[in-house]
């Protein structure tokens, strides 16, 4: 583990956290490891946010370097053989809806666990969530939502994929700040994930994954 | 009774009788709705000594009201997903605003005057990070933003507001738009009718998420 990263990103120094992830991969580190340490970064940046030191903006900037680290590292796990992915993941946030910190860290998430994921962004009309389960083939579904009004929007997803008689093949879960079990409820979803590593341990079911 | 948010409190009081006693929460609780449920709890149990009925100046609130018991007292909520629905006269303005423009930011008077907007949060993050990087966090913070809706809710000194939400568009690259704002729900909660688009919960029943039903509010012509 480099101390020197899970600091660099925890304390927002983003020009330092990049380089020594560069320096990183240059000495050969195990790309793994380098993500691992994002993570842990992350740990750290959530326990400020909930003691109140930190807020939204350190979390998005945060997101933020892990986007750029892991755009850093992928190409070098790419080279090496320890690609397995264990399944598809498709995520957005549904139509209406704008809101996206939680939705990349559940992807960011996904991703180091092994997932092939595919992010369709935010403000996601149900129809292209349909196209794009024809396309991709997920063996999951995460529809992400922030405000209330996205449990409708989530709803009138669900009935859309279901129209297309594209349900029946895949789980679908759904996440966001207030979703709970009765939210769940009322979109129709197979289960809600109450924060980030709930999504993945989901994912890890579904698939098989122990 | 009344127990109302600090930001939509403003908007009630033109409204309100001088025998109405009314209680305000702060409004940073909305970021912590289990936080703001409790809060919302320990002042119901005091109202029941003052009153019968509690109007609440809430919505939904990303469920901060649902599980809320309505111990000795009935319980008058707008059926609307947060204080924009309020500000804005229905719930059905409200998404017709989203349809519109999902990324927007809103600002009403209130909201400028407590001072939790990114805008002023990017005061607090130039004194810790210095300029540059306060100005990619905040940036970052409104990234899927493209509006800022400016609520006009008829209250005195606009002008001064108008020009503080104006600015602070330019700055952050976001279009400036004012939105009529409606007291069209406040006046309805004051002075009823509590038609459907309230929640009544009589004395000691609990507040569902099924009582909210807001889908009813996309079908509704604005």
């Amino acid at each position: 583990m480099s101390k020197e990263l899970v600091n660099a990103i925890a304390d927002m120094e983003e020009k330092q956290a990049l380089d020594l992830a560069s320096e990183l991969l240059a000495k050969k580190t195990d790309p793994m490891l380098i993500l691992d340490d994002c993570r842990s970064a992350m740990e750290i940046v959530g326990q400020r946010y909930e003691a109140g030191t930190y807020f939204l903006p350190e979390l998005l900037l945060a997101g933020e370097m892990l986007t750029e680290i892991t755009a850093i590292v992928k190409p070098e796990m790419a080279k090496g053989q320890q690609i397995q992915r264990h399944g598809k993941v498709l995520i957005g946030t549904v139509k209406g809806d704008i809101h996206d910190i939680g939705k990349n860290i559940v992807t960011f998430m996904l991703d180091a666990s092994g997932f092939e994921v595919k992010d369709l962004g935010v403000d996601v009309p149900a129809e292209k969530f349909v196209e794009a389960i024809r396309e991709f083939q997920p063996q999951v579904v995460g529809l992400s939502g922030f405000l209330t009004l996205a449990f409708d929007a989530m709803k009138d997803t669900i009935g859309a994929i279901q129209a297309a008689g594209l349900r029946d093949g895949i789980k679908i879960m759904v996440g966001g700040g207030p979703v709970s079990e009765e939210v769940r409820n009322y979109t129709g979803a197979d289960a809600y994930g109450k924060d980030a590593m709930a999504g993945v341990t989901l994912a890890r079911q579904w698939v098989g994954v122990k | 009774m009344v127990i109302a948010c600090a930001t939509v409190i403003e908007e009630m009081l033109p409204f309100l009788p001088d025998d109405v006693p009314y209680e305000t929460l702060e409004f940073g609780l909305h970021l912590r709705p289990n936080d703001l449920r409790e809060s919302l709890q320990r002042k119901i149990e005091q109202a029941r000594q003052r009153a019968d009925v509690l109007l609440l100046g809430y919505g939904l609130c990303s469920m901060a009201v649902v599980g809320l018991k309505a111990t000795g007292v009935t319980l008058v909520i707008p059926r609307t997903d947060d204080c924009i629905g309020i500000f804005l006269g229905s719930c059905a303005a409200y998404r017709a605003q989203i349809k519109q423009e999902p990324g927007t930011y809103y600002l009403t008077k209130g909201w400028i005057e407590v001072g939790d907007s990114p805008f002023e949060e990017h005061q607090r993050l130039v004194k810790k990070y210095g300029e540059a990087k306060a100005e990619r966090m905040t940036r970052l913070v409104l990234k899927n933003y493209k509006r800022l809706g400016f609520i006009n809710t008829g209250q005195s000194q606009i002008e001064r507001y108008r020009d503080y939400a104006n600015k602070a568009a330019e700055r952050f690259g976001l279009y400036f738009e004012e939105i009529q704002g409606s007291s069209a729900l406040i006046r309805k909660m004051v002075f009823g009718p509590w038609n459907e688009e309230f929640v009544v919960v009589p004395p000691g029943h609990t507040v569902r998420f099924e009582d909210f039903a807001l889908s009813v509010c996309d079908q509704e012509q604005v």
